[in-house]
């Protein structure tokens, strides 16, 4: 009796197991899997929301990394309001599926992306991850992001209206793997009022330093001006930093190059990076320059004696404009836009001699999906394509014009669309920006209200209007595994160089036996050219 | 000597939570920091470089490195000054600060070794937050200004780009501050476990804290003195973090504020490409130098003579 009570309650068992997985099974197989985008996003996004739904999810879990100045926020904010406006296409068209995003958003993008490198294996990495593109090579190397180019096709109208050199910085390999988030130039700031104590026209000067008439000698000659009748205290300013590639924009400048694109390897142009070690030494050997800049507070230092009008020139970046705005850095206020607009202007980074070209300098920040994006969501092995291609629709949206123009005029970064750059030319936009009268989710609202009150202004939207021209002269610093640290070695070459420890022919040495020390650097930097013998800084041409 | 099977049996039993640990939280990493030495891991990409071997070439990598770098002769003098000197800063310092608070009655000397714990208990960043702004070469460090404002200067002095001795100067202080308390916690703990009454007895016969500290208190704490400076010098070869900060930061000079595990650290983990399999085989050389060191230590300070033979039986 016993072993009859036992055994039927086995086949009972077996039973309910057996319908259960065999009921399971044919559930599964209705229930699509892969969505196929068509490039109507409405549509897309539907048919996602829908399988999502047939599959039992009711909520998927996103988290956006993102980095940068106080004001960058819509690097991470993007991605909420993407997701805002998917829930609302699901709720109209009755799917009950929501995407909730959590973010993540630090100061320093290169200790995020050490994060990301870090945490990506283990599955712990932010979905969306907004960084410099130099770190886009390393990252779809090692299978960290993922390769959008297929369903980029279906976008095909989008991606088109971003600018071609941008979209080039978001491929690897000749596959796409991120869209354009920001860009911006590199302005040589000059100080109005100081300019007119010395005598120094700035109306024209702009237009002069586009026609390489206007060059580092020049610069030297009324920084010297500048000190010595007692305009300023110092003739530049400049910033600090081997993660900040702005002094790298002397080697170009110097008609230098850094990449070598026939071999895939970087270069060290001697003779430029000679001349660029010979500028800064002269100007912290004649004062005009700190010679300890390399080690200067950026908030309680460098920023203040620009601000102060305690410089003549300064070498930024166009958010400088509106971070001047928002933080303390003026006798313990912000400045107002008039105050930015009456005291600074600008120009390209001048040439660095006669017969050189001016510069500018971009580093794009990118818009990169993890490879493992959406795992810490239900059945993420079956449906992983589907959270993929919804990540995807995610940046799509992320990179509307309308959240990009908003990115552009609140943190003075350029838009990366040519829609974007139309919309900040509006008025009426601008205006309905001022007053948050927009489409955007609450969140976002709340988190960008005080940075809109203080950036929009028309004032701040001409100057990005103003600046753009700067992209035709830009430069990138090289996508290259192997370039940060040959950065850090500049930076420390820079530094010895300004402290006086180091003359410049010595810096140059310096760098080329730092790269020698390495067997990894010295296979993949190629050093070209001599130190000149003849040349001389300044050349009073 | 032969154990009897049943003894081991009591032993095994007895050690084995040890013996699990150690395992578990040195030999295994040991062993996976030696493997990992010998691929080319790097971008903590496990799955794709874990197979990837490469023999000695990460060592071959690094001695060229050292060997060829122009500033690895700062990086070496600045190791051997830096351990030297915060390790007799330790071991004395902590050793001064016991012997003074235990001098001192309960309640005060309980405060004072409280005070010395602050820097230990504090955040890194934030300790070291404090010792940038206090220490910084402007104007706008609190050492500058209060000098400045004294009119003792009249220039901002750049204390941390003054080489060697500036640099070294502020990263022996802001690492002794914190290792200080260690040696004074378990000298404290030594100095409590020496009876009270030899004290008394040696004070009723009329003699100094030095002739206590001298004849009494010191021979019996050269276990713990040991045990200090065998332990601080292992730390202080490979700590890396305050300096890290101090450097990254800009205080100090970077050639002359890097050790030579902040120099492996930077060199590993610091840059665009993370390459964890040369980091493991600087961390092995690391670990090497460190068993050397402690041997030394142990060996001078005559190790062998301490762990004596109970006289009674052993049975």
């Amino acid at each position: 009796m016993k072993h009859k009570a036992v055994f039927l309650l086995v086949v009972l068992i077996s039973g309910v197991l057996a319908s259960g997985c065999i009921g399971g099974e044919t559930k599964e197989t209705q229930a699509s899997k892969k969505v196929q985008l068509t490039g109507d996003f409405a549509k897309d996004v539907i048919k996602i929301g829908k399988v999502l739904e047939e599959n039992g999810i009711s909520e998927v879990k996103f988290s956006a990394w993102g980095s940068g100045d106080p004001n960058s926020v819509m690097r991470v904010y993007g991605i909420v309001d993407a997701a805002y406006k998917i829930n609302k296409i699901w709720k109209e068209n009755g799917i009950s599926v929501k995407i909730t995003v959590t973010v993540k958003y630090d100061q320093s993008f290169n200790d995020q992306y050490k994060e990301f490198l870090s945490k990506q294996p283990l599955g712990q990495a932010g979905d969306f991850f907004v960084n410099s593109y130099a770190f886009l090579s390393t990252l779809a190397e090692e299978g960290y992001i993922l390769d959008i180019t297929d369903y980029a096709q279906a976008y095909q109208s989008v991606i088109n209206d971003f600018y071609p050199t941008l979209l080039d910085a978001s491929k690897y390999n000749g596959r796409l793997y991120g869209l354009p988030q920001d860009t911006e130039a590199r302005p040589f700031y000059v100080r109005k009022d100081v300019a007119q104590c010395v005598g120094l026209d700035v109306s024209q000067l702009p237009e002069k330093v586009k026609n390489g008439e206007f060059t580092w000698s020049d610069v030297y000659y009324w920084a010297k001006q500048a000190k010595e009748k007692g305009c300023a205290e110092w003739g530049l300013i400049h910033r600090k930093g081997s993660a900040h590639p702005d002094l790298i924009q002397f080697i170009f400048a110097f008609n230098g190059k850094l990449y070598d694109e026939n071999t895939g390897k970087l270069v060290l142009d001697v003779p430029a990076v000679y001349k660029w070690l010979y500028v800064e030494w002269k100007f912290a050997r004649d004062g005009l320059l700190p010679e300890d800049i390399m080690s200067w507070d950026w908030a309680k230092q460098i920023h203040p004696t620009i601000v102060e009008g305690k410089t003549l020139f300064d070498i930024g970046g166009t958010w400088y404009w509106t971070e001047w705005q928002t933080k303390q850095y003026y006798k313990g206020r912000s400045l107002t836009p008039e105050e930015v607009k009456e005291w600074f202007a600008y120009t390209l980074f001048p040439a660095g001699e006669k017969g050189a070209k001016p510069v500018t300098l971009s580093q794009p920040f990118i818009w990169m999906i993890n490879s493992k994006a959406g795992q810490l969501n239900p059945k993420y092995e079956e449906l992983k394509d589907v959270y993929q291609a919804l990540a995807f629709l995610m940046i799509i949206k992320a990179s509307d014009p309308k959240i990009n123009a908003i990115h552009s005029v609140i943190s003075a970064h350029l838009p990366v669309r040519k829609a974007a750059a139309e919309l900040i030319k509006d008025d009426q936009w601008l205006n309905n920006l001022k007053a948050l009268n927009l489409d955007l989710a609450p969140e976002v609202k709340e988190n960008i209200k005080d940075i809109v009150e203080s950036t929009v202004n028309p004032i701040n939207a001409q100057f990005l209007a103003d600046v753009s021209y700067m992209l035709q002269y830009t430069h990138f610093a090289p996508s290259h595994p192997k370039y940060p640290a040959l950065a850090d070695i500049f930076k420390d070459a820079v530094d010895k160089v300004l402290r006086g420890e180091m003359t410049p022919e010595e810096g140059v040495n310096y760098i080329i036996s730092k790269i020698n020390a390495d067997p990894e650097l010295k296979d993949n930097i190629e050093i070209v050219g001599e130190i000149p013998k003849d040349w001389k800084f300044p050349r009073g041409d | 000597m032969k154990i009897r099977k049943d003894k081991l049996y009591t032993l095994s039993f007895f050690l084995s939570p040890m013996l699990i640990i150690v395992v578990l939280f040195y030999l295994i990493p040991l062993v996976l920091t030696v493997y990992i030495s010998f691929t080319g891991m790097k971008n903590w990409n496990i799955e794709r470089y874990m197979h990837d071997f490469v023999g000695f070439y990460n060592y071959q990598r690094l001695f060229h490195m050292f060997k060829y770098d122009p500033t690895f002769k700062a990086v070496v003098l600045t190791t051997i000054v830096f351990v030297g000197i915060t390790l007799i800063i330790n071991v004395f310092g902590g050793l001064g600060l016991a012997l003074a608070t235990f001098f001192m009655s309960e309640r005060p000397g309980n405060i004072y070794r409280l005070l010395w714990l602050l820097p230990r208990m504090s955040p890194i960043a934030v300790y070291s937050l404090v010792w940038y702004y206090f220490f910084h070469g402007s104007e706008i460090g609190t050492l500058n200004s209060i000098l400045l404002k004294l009119g003792l200067i009249s220039e901002p002095i750049p204390f941390g780009q003054i080489i060697p001795w500036g640099a070294w100067s502020i990263i022996i202080f802001v690492n002794g501050l914190v290792g200080v308390s260690f040696g004074m916690i378990v000298f404290t703990s030594a100095l409590n476990q020496i009876p009270k009454e030899i004290v008394i007895a040696a004070r009723v016969d009329g003699a100094s804290g030095w002739q206590i500290s001298k004849r009494i208190l010191f021979p019996m704490m050269k276990w713990h003195f040991l045990y200090v400076l065998t332990w601080q010098f292992l730390s202080l070869l490979t700590t890396y973090p305050h300096l890290f900060l101090l450097v990254e930061w800009d205080l100090v000079n970077r050639d002359y504020g890097t050790t030579l595990a902040l120099y492996v650290f930077n060199t590993a983990f610091g840059r665009g490409e993370q390459e964890q399999g040369l980091a493991a085989a600087a961390a092995v050389i690391l670990s090497i130098l460190g068993i050397i060191g402690g041997v030394i230590t142990l060996k001078v300070l005559e190790f062998e003579k301490m762990i004596k033979k109970p006289r009674g039986e052993i049975e």
